[in-house]
């Protein structure tokens, strides 16, 4: 066992089982008790199985995304996942991707009309511009070597109190779309994920527990807060008072859907 | 072709979620104790096992759902040098014994267990470091292990010593039958 104050990589055991030696504690019988040859031949090739597995995985943690989590059974929320991500995106057998996002190229075309302004916080902007795009590129080339089907939203995060009409009635026909691929479980496994993980996606998920759970708001707003650390305001009255129309087919419907 | 449905309001029976509940795998959740206002959201979950990591008893109401529904509850809380110790000297604050981690783990690898929801008081420390030490299993990073086990400590924030005690449990020390496992453990 250890010590308080140390613990061990478990290193040692597998140099141990390198050089052929018994693991301390792996073979250990109660004291006493017997038994066959052949039984036991078959516990040390499982338990070596087991330990050769377990060393493989060793070598490179898997690193899920920020704000990471089950929804339900074969939906996954989560930040903007990242290259370290990847692999663990992998082993999940994605079919689907709904990200919700900004629209970036109505911001690239602001920003070309600013063209003679101050030209260090342009230089910034673009420097900004550039890694954010670089990682953006990187995810959507990754996507192309899967055979997921990637649907990217507009949905502008909030900034209220200064909130636009127009905005607000294109995130809300973003969530429509997102709710209903949500219906269809032939998409799943599915992740949907947005920058940070926090607010577009806790909307996404708050509507579907109300929408298709039925679980009452307070339950929804904890869940919520979890995710977005002490900030929302206008994210949950959408929650509370959006009632949209959605359509889907019976004999794709979800199992958590309640009626 | 198939029918066509249309919703345009939330299920009439509003169900309300237990305390710091979430989904962690296939079949496998995290809450604080349940009460009987819990009742119908767990009728859907329909559970087959309760793991129970707190040091004392849950409600007389809990344990009477538990029965009346078949629910199998296991008092792994209570646990002490591998047995069952009721009426032990366990504290409360303590952090969780190797071997509740290990019986916890054991049966949350066997996939005749399943649906089964890990829970304790608040569902904060003592799930948070069953589910962490899960992780740890999965071979996820320690960053993430961390974060996820925060999320639902609530404003005060998570404790160091259950931080240390995933980071030094010895996920050697867990038995797998690949046969008995369920399938994203495995992967």
């Amino acid at each position: 066992m250890i010590n308080p104050g140390e613990f061990s990589t478990g290193d040692e055991d597998i140099l141990d089982q390198r050089n052929g030696h018994t693991l301390p504690g792996t073979f250990q019988l109660e004291d006493g008790c017997i038994e066959t040859s052949e039984a036991s031949e078959s516990r040390i090739i499982q338990s070596e199985a087991n330990h050769l597995k377990r060393n493989l995985k060793q070598s490179s943690p898997l690193v899920p995304p920020l704000n990471f989590a089950l929804v339900e059974d074969r939906i996954y929320r989560s930040g903007f996942p990242i290259p370290t991500n990847y692999p663990f995106l992998e082993q999940l057998g994605l079919k689907t991707i709904i990200y919700l996002g900004d629209d970036d190229k109505v911001k690239d075309k602001s920003k070309d009309k600013k063209k003679d302004k101050d030209k260090e916080e342009k230089k910034e902007k673009k420097k900004e511009k550039d890694s954010k795009g670089d990682i953006i590129s990187k995810y959507k080339a990754w996507v192309e070597t899967t055979d997921i089907k990637f649907h990217h939203l507009i949905f502008e995060s909030s900034q209220e109190p200064f909130i636009n009409e127009e905005t607000q009635d294109k995130a809300k026909a973003s969530l429509k779309i997102a709710l209903e691929l949500m219906l269809d479980r032939n998409n799943f496994p599915m992740l949907i994920h947005s920058n940070k993980g926090k607010h577009r996606i806790g909307v996404l998920v708050g509507l579907m527990r109300k929408l298709f759970q039925g679980w009452c708001l307070s339950g929804i707003f904890e869940e919520y807060e979890k995710f977005a650390l002490g900030k929302s305001e206008y994210d949950l009255e959408i929650i509370e008072l959006w009632q949209p129309e959605l359509t889907f087919r019976k004999d794709s419907k979800p199992e958590f859907l309640r009626t | 072709m198939s029918e066509e449905v249309t919703i345009n309001h939330p299920p009439k029976l509003r169900i309300i979620p237990p305390l710091n509940f979430c989904p962690v795998e296939h079949q496998l959740y995290r809450s604080g104790q349940p009460t009987i206002i819990n009742q119908s959201f767990l009728k859907d979950l329909n559970l087959k096992t309760i793991i129970w990591l707190a040091t004392e008893e849950p409600q007389e109401e809990f344990l009477d759902y538990c029965s009346i529904n078949n629910i199998n509850l296991e008092f792994v809380g209570m646990m002490d040098d591998y047995n069952y110790n009721y009426g032990s000297n366990i504290n409360p604050w303590d952090t969780l014994s190797d071997s509740t981690i290990q019986k916890s783990l054991e049966i949350i690898s066997n996939k005749e267990n399943y649906p089964i929801l890990v829970c304790c008081g608040m569902g904060r420390h003592r799930t948070g470091t069953i589910i962490g030490c899960l992780r740890r299993l999965q071979n996820w990073n320690l960053a993430s292990v961390s974060e996820e086990y925060r999320r639902f400590t609530g404003a005060k924030g998570g404790r160091i010593q259950v931080e240390l005690l995933i980071e030094s449990f010895d996920i050697n020390s867990i038995e797998i039958d690949p046969n008995m496992t369920p399938d994203w453990l495995l992967k």
